[in-house]
Formats: structure tokens, sequence, C-alpha cells
């Protein structure tokens, strides 16, 4: 080890350097963000909670059918509906129940890639994440008409529950494109 | 003027009141300073809902601590168990005993005053070992085990160190140490450049500190010797922990940086310094040793067990005795 | 006295669970060590407490309906996890990608790969005591967490790739923003190497820890960072390019030594040439459709494939059966790479302290969704 090696051991410049890092990061800009007073606007294109249309919905199951976990349950019957001025007898079908396990979503978007109304009935664009609730067997089980009021549910600063008119934000791009060229 | 009660009982436990309930206050908000001055480091905020700016944030600490369960393990040693979070809070106390703030603002001035920190620092060892030992966790045994190695090698390049200052000052009072370095017209730290190192980084290691803190070294160890610890017993060897940490700042500043006294203390055109009152000079010096104990943490890795003793018995303890020798000669040579 | 010396006291090996639960053990790795004192003399990981039957699952799910599991695999890398998936469908399939899809794919992919050595350098740091580079990585992460979110809206399982492309086009402004990441990120690389590089505790730890040479590496199979530490040269994205890697310029870092450091410096070097992959991909991108034209019901012929792709980790692998016209797996099995690479921490930590089996086990960068699958 000759003289030069040695008194650089002894004295640990790089040691120095790191602490002038870390030292000169006190004065900087903090990158926290505060937040119940402050919020991360999620993205246009973020998933959160489900918006649910109900008089959209044309009640054709392809969000149930691609569920990777089966957490969409629809039951419909069929009335026939017979029409006051033609006398025209329609068979219309009647969503009964549109239930969505939230608990168990992952978040993938599948459902509202497949729905093929427009806009889509079924949406996951809402920017809502605060769900939290202290039960979730029921809080988190949501029945089309909590998927449409959002009761219990804490929306995104100016986004408006399904029931008051909220729509999806959805300009996916390639998204629907894609799968209505096919 | 007053009788013998009141300078022998009284006076005195008035000053013990005094300095334990400032040196606990400190301790307190030394562990929000740690946190506040870490997240800043780390480009975060820290602490800030409890109280304005989260000044009220220790007060919370504490009680919860102080409400806590207080868990004893089925299988701990339960006496020895209880004892060790006093072994490591109490010596760590009784230290301030014998350091002086400022001039005159001391609680006892004794002929001995480094040697008495020496041997009762050296009791902390057994708080540690004892309370890794008790707890009945393999965790806990290997962080007590550590921390005896550690400490016990560390205090020996320490005491060279120490030696070295006393040998300048020619006594072991602490109040004689800086009225020495008055005398001298010279902190210490000017010769003893090299004694201050090697004390600063055994004070870091005697007080188990980052890149030191092998004892408790999260990551391998849980939380080391204080595993099994929870509520006010954790909070005596947390505060424990802090306490000597301002007991190595105080002494480093005692020993190399004038104590109270303000910079050139015989400069006389720096003469307006002295509006700043003594113990000011004395808690910020300790403060930016403070400081630095927490910039340590907030920047480097940790040694590994058997990288720490080599540093130790490689690197500080020859150094230690050069530095003794060149001292001791120096001493010799100029004042002989 | 004849015979040998007898030891003074009785040497007694003492057994530690060390995990599930426990800091640095990376989520739910369980490592039974027997223990000289603190000198490791034999470790044994075990495995499956994150076990959710992924493969099987794949069996009861039409090839799009896995996509959104393979991001739980390895949940902290999850293009490189979509894209293995969709590769192999593809090949089975035969389907063509369409070229802007192929290089918005690369861009997630190595975007991933800077996230996922970002969040194994914080751990890695925090393992060996330093805690603050976690927080100037996290930071970094950070903005491709809001680079993916921004994409596809999700920040972590993202569901990015379909088979036959990718599913949404780029957002307004996402190449503006992307490319200002990567025009600074290269700088916060440089403030983490200052804080550990050079720095002489960060190095006592590293170099020399968890030794793994080329030939044994090779034996235990091991890929990614593990085995171009050791100084072999393999990289899927390069020996088997998919997608339009053939198309880029980009370096293959190696070590030496094969020690914890070598990797070490071989991650912050991959991080600077997935940079340098995205910067390419970026000034490249190509217009045109992001989906090929593909049967929305996708009908497999029956047979079998066998796709890999060049994962944070290693060489992500996924097998898949298929019958005639069958819309889901008939099997699946994944090749992960930590767990592959997990196998040889026994070996690596023979003989060293407790203090190293944490180093070796942040080193190999493991994640446990891909272990137990």
């Amino acid at each position: 080890m000759s003289v030069s090696e040695f008194i650089g051991k002894l004295i640990p410049m790089e040691l120095f350097a790191g602490l002038r890092l870390t030292g000169g990061y006190i004065f900087r800009k903090k990158v926290t963000i505060q937040y119940p007073e402050q919020r991360m606007e999620p993205t246009d294109r973020f998933r959160g909670m489900f918006g649910y249309d109900v008089d959209r919905c044309i009640d054709c199951h392809l969000c149930a059918q691609a569920c990777p976990i089966d957490i969409i349950h629809i039951k419909d019957h069929t009335e026939v509906e017979e029409d006051p001025e033609t006398g025209k007898k329609k068979r219309k079908k009647i969503i009964d129940r549109y239930d969505i396990d939230v608990k168990r979503c992952m978040f993938c978007g599948l459902c509202e890639e497949a729905c093929p109304t427009e806009p889509k009935s079924v949406w996951l664009t809402t920017k809502t994440y605060e769900m939290a609730t202290y039960e979730r067997a029921e809080q988190l089980y949501f029945d089309k008409e909590r998927l449409a009021s959002w009761e219990g549910v804490q929306p995104f600063p100016g986004v408006l529950p399904p029931a008051q008119g909220g729509l999806p934000d959805a300009p996916m791009g390639g998204a629907g494109a894609a799968g209505k060229e096919a | 003027m007053h009788g013998p009660l009141y300078d022998l009982v009284l006076l005195p436990l008035i000053k013990i009141v005094v300095v334990l309930a400032a040196v606990l206050l400190i301790v307190a908000y030394l562990t929000f300073f740690e946190r506040k001055l870490l997240s800043y480091m780390q480009v975060r905020i820290g602490p800030n809902r409890v109280g304005p700016r989260g000044w009220l944030q220790p007060i919370a600490d504490g009680l919860k601590l102080f409400v806590k369960e207080d868990l004893v393990p089925g299988q701990a040693e339960k006496f020895v168990f209880l004892l060790a979070p006093v072994l490591i809070m109490a010596p760590a106390l009784v230290m301030f005993s014998v350091i002086p703030f400022g001039p005159e603002l001391w609680i006892t001035d004794i002929n001995i005053a480094l040697l008495f920190i020496l041997g009762v620092s050296s009791i902390g060892v057994y708080g540690v070992i004892l309370g890794g030992w008790s707890s009945n966790s393999k965790f806990s045994l290997m962080g007590g085990l550590r921390s005896a190695a550690q400490m016990v090698s560390y205090e020996v390049p320490m005491g060279f160190a120490i030696v070295s200052v006393l040998l300048m000052a020619r006594t072991l009072s602490l109040v004689g140490i800086v009225e020495a370095q008055k005398a001298a017209h010279l902190w210490y730290i000017v010769p003893g450049i090299l004694a201050f190192g090697i004390y600063f980084i055994c004070g870091v290691a005697e007080t188990n500190r980052n890149p030191f803190d092998l004892p408790e070294a999260e990551s391998e160890l849980v939380a080391g010797f204080h595993t099994e610890y929870s509520g006010m017993k954790f909070a005596f060897f947390y505060l424990g922990e802090y306490t000597n940490m301002l007991v190595v700042s105080s002494l480093a500043t005692i020993m190399f940086f004038g104590g109270w006294l303000r910079p050139f203390p015989n400069v006389a055109w720096l003469s307006f310094l002295d509006v700043i009152p003594p113990l000011v000079w004395f808690l910020a010096k300790v403060g930016f040793f403070i400081f630095v104990y927490i910039w340590f943490r907030g920047t480097f890795p940790r040694y590994r067990f058997d990288q720490l003793m080599a540093v130790g018995w490689k690197w500080l303890i020859p150094l230690s005795l050069v530095n003794l020798f060149v001292i001791g000669l120096g001493v010799l040579l100029l004042k002989g | 006295m004849a015979g040998p010396l007898e030891p003074l006291f009785d040497l007694e090996e003492m057994e530690l669970s060390f995990g599930p639960q426990h800091p640095s053990t990376h989520g739910v790795l369980r490592v039974m060590l027997r223990l000289d004192g603190e000198k490791v003399m034999e470790a044994k990981p075990i495995i499956g407490y994150l076990h959710r039957g992924t493969e099987k699952l794949f069996e009861q799910e039409t090839f799009t309906q896995c996509i959104p599991h393979t991001d739980r695999l390895d949940y902290i890398a999850a293009p490189t996890n979509n894209q293995g998936f969709v590769l192999a469908v593809e090949k089975l399939l035969g389907i063509t990608v369409p070229p802007r899809a192929s290089y918005i794919r690369m861009i997630l992919a190595e975007l991933g790969r800077i996230s996922s050595h970002l969040l194994w350098l914080a751990t890695h740091a925090i393992d060996l005591g330093a805690i603050t580079p976690f927080f100037y990585t996290f930071r970094e992460r950070e903005i491709i967490l809001d680079l993916f979110e921004e994409y596809c809206g999700a920040r972590l399982t993202l569901n990015a790739m379909r088979v036959g492309g990718v599913p949404f086009e780029l957002p307004d402004g996402w190449v503006e923003k992307c490319s200002a990441f990567i025009d600074e990120f290269p700088s916060h690389i440089d403030e983490y190497e200052t804080l550990l590089t050079e720095n002489r505790i960060w190095k006592k730890r590293t170099v020399g820890i968890g030794v793994i040479s080329a030939e044994e590496a090779i034996d235990w199979g091991l890929t990614g960072p593990p085995l171009r530490g050791s100084g072999v040269k393999w990289d899927i994205r390069k020996v088997f390019p998919y997608d339009r890697y053939d198309e880029v310029e980009f370096e293959v870092p190696i070590g030496q030594a094969g020690d914890t450091y070598d990797r070490y410096l071989v991650r912050m070097e991959e991080m600077r040439q997935s940079a340098r992959i995205i910067r390419q991909c970026l000034d490249r991108l190509p217009e045109g459709p992001v989906m090929a034209k593909v049967p929305k019901v996708l009908r497999a012929p029956e047979g079998m494939v066998y796709a890999s792709v060049e994962a944070p980790k290693g060489e992500l692998g996924y097998f898949l059966v298929t019958t005639a016209k069958g819309t889901k797996p008939y099997r699946c099995h994944v090749r992960p790479p930590s767990f592959i690479n997990l196998q040889a921490l026994p070996e690596m930590v023979k003989g060293s302290l407790v203090a190293d089996l944490v180093a070796v086990i942040g080193t190999l960068d493991i994640v446990l969704g891909e272990i137990d699958r």
C-alpha cells in the first residue's frame, strides 16, 4: 500500500461526497403530497370505481363473460310488452340484477373493453378510488342501484355518480376501435 | 449565608431536577428533530400532523408508549427483562451530573469526571446484553452478543483518544478541560483532530448508531436486542440511545470544541460574539454533533459485524496509539 | 490428554426461522437457517406462502383473461409478464404484431425494467442499512408509474398488452413526458451511485459476497443479472430477439467476479441501457395501428409453444399447451426467473454471516409472487 493510498483510506472522500448529496437535499423541494388536503388527480384512463348505466345497458352479458374472475352477476327476464298505439307485441329484456362484487375486482378493465354500447354502460374511468369501508361483505358488494348512486363511495372531486349524469371519461384511442375492427 | 442543608441537599436537588427535566425534554424532541431532518434529506416532509407543524409529535409518541400494554414474553427471564431498560437509561442520565453546560452551570464538578463517565457508560453494555439475553429470543440474543463485543472493543480506542485530551489538559475534570482550553488560547480540535475523529467514530459505535447500528440492524435482526420490548420499556431503550448520543456530543464539545467557549476565546476583536451566552454556544455545538449523527444515518449503509470489529481493532486502535504517542511527544516537547 | 482437542464449550448449532415475517425477506420467503454463532451452516428456502395456483387458473380463462393474472406474477414489473404471455399466444396463433404496437410494448417493458431495478436498488440498499436511496429511487419510480397510469389506467397491475398488439393508443403528450423523464433519468442514476458505488462501507458489504462462478451459474440455470454478473453474456433480447429488439442498439452489461457488487453494477448499467432503448423507441415510433386484426374470440390450434422474454429478473418463459380450437390454454407452465435464481441461495450463502444472507437475498432480486405463483 503506497502512502497516497493509505491516506486515501484514512480520509474517506467518497463518504463526504455522499454526505454532501444528502445534506444538499435538505434544502430541495419536497415531493410529498399531503393526502387529504392535496390529492393526486388520477389520469383520464385511471381505472377506479365502477360506473353503470342501466338505461344504456343492452343486457348482452359480454362484460360478465369478459370478467376473468366472474364477479359480475346479471339476472334478467323477458317481458312481452304491447305497444298501446300499434298493438304490436315487443319482447323486452328487463335487468333484475346487475351486481358487481367490487371487493374481489382486480380492476383489469376487460368488462369495460367488452361493452359494446356507446358511451359504455359499464366503465371504470371514474377517477374515484376512495371506497374504503369498515365492512366488506356488504359494503363492497354493489347492486345496480348502488352502482348508479355510489352510496358509500367518495367520488373524486368533480366527478358525478352515474345516477347524477356521470359519463365514462374514456379517450381510449385504439381501445374500442381495435375491438370493433375485428 | 445559607445553611448546610441548602448547600448540600436542596440546591443539588433543584439542579438535578432541572437538568433531568431539560435532558428528557431535549431527548424527546431529538427524536422529532431526527425524523424531520431525515425526511428532509429524503425529499419528504416528515411528521406534521400532531400540533402545529407536528411539534407535539414527541408528546404524542410518549403518551402512546406510556399507555401501551406492557408485554413480557412468557419465556422471558422476568426480573432481568425489567432490569435491562433501567440499566440503559439510568447510567445515561447519571452522566449528566458531571457535564458542565456553561460557567458555573453544572450539577457537580468532580476531579475524576472523565473516568467517571468512562466507567458509568460501560454499565450501559449490561443493559443491552441482559435485555438481549433475557428476552429469550434468538434475534435478541444475537443483537445482545453483537453489541457486547462492539461496545467493549470500541471503548479501547475511545479511551486512548480521551487520554490524549487528558495529556493536553492535565486534568480529568471536565470543567478543568474547558478552562485549560481557555488558558491555552486554543480548542483541542487543532492538535487533536485525529483524536477527535477516533473519538467521534467510537462514539457513534458506542451509541449503536448507523453505520454501526448492528445490535439493532432491523434488516437482519428485526430489532436486535429490543425485539421483544414494547411500551414504556421500549421507550427506555429508545430514550437511552438518544441520551447517550447527547452525552457523546457533549463530551466531544467539551473535550475538543471548548465547551461553552466562543470560537477563538482570546481574539479580542471577536468579543462581540460574547453577546451570545455560553450556554447557547454549548448547545449549538452539541446540536451540530447531533446533526452529524443524523446525517450519517441518512447517508451510510451498515457495516457487517466482523468488518466492524476489523475497523475497530485494525484501524482505530493502532491509529489511536499513534495519535497518543504524537500528542504525548508534543506535550513533552512544548510543556516538558 | 490424548486425542483431538475438545472444544472448550459445547458448540451448539442454532436453528433460526428467518421469515416469513421478517423485514428483509422481500415478501413471504422463509429461510430455515442452521447457525453456528452468526455463521450460516445451512440455509433452506421454504416457499409457498403466496401460492395462488395461477398456472391452474390459466386453464379456466380465455387467453385474454389470462393477461391480468400474469400481472400478478412479478407484480413489480408487470409489462414484461404481459409481454411474455402475449408473445407465446401470438407464436401459437401465428399473429404478426404491427410495428407501432411492438415499439409501445418495448417502451413499456423497458420502463418496467427500470422501475423493477429501482425497487430492487431501494430494498437492497435498505437491507444493507442505507435508507436514503429508497426515497430517491421511489421518486423516480413514481414518475414511471404515472406514465403507466396515463397510458393504461393502472399503476402496477397494468393489463397493458393484448394478443395482437396493445389495447390503447398512446395518449396525447405521453411521448413528450416519457422522453423528458428519460432525459433526466441518467442524472438520477448518478445520484444513487454517488451514495453507493464508491462508498467503502457499501463495497465492504458487497464485494466478494455471494460469489457464484460462471459455470456454477449456468449449472444452476440462473438467468438475468445474477448470470450476467458472473460474466456470461446472455440476454434473451439479444440472443432470441422478440418484438423489435433487433432494431434497437444496446449493450448487455456483464460483470466479472460474480459477486454482489458486480450484480449491483450490472443492474445500474442495465437501467442506463434501458433508458437508451426507450430513447431510440420514442425517436422512431412508427405510425400505424396498435392492434393486428385478430378474431374477437381467439381459437388456438392444437399444439404447444414456449416463448420467453428477458424480464428484469431473468428469463421469463411461458409454456402453453392447447387443444384444437381451444379458447383456453389446456396447460400452462410459467418459468419464473426468481424461482430458479432462488435455488442458488443455499450455495451462495453457505459459510457466510447472517448479514450476508440478507445481502444475497437482496441481490438475487426475488419476487415471491413469481416464485409461488
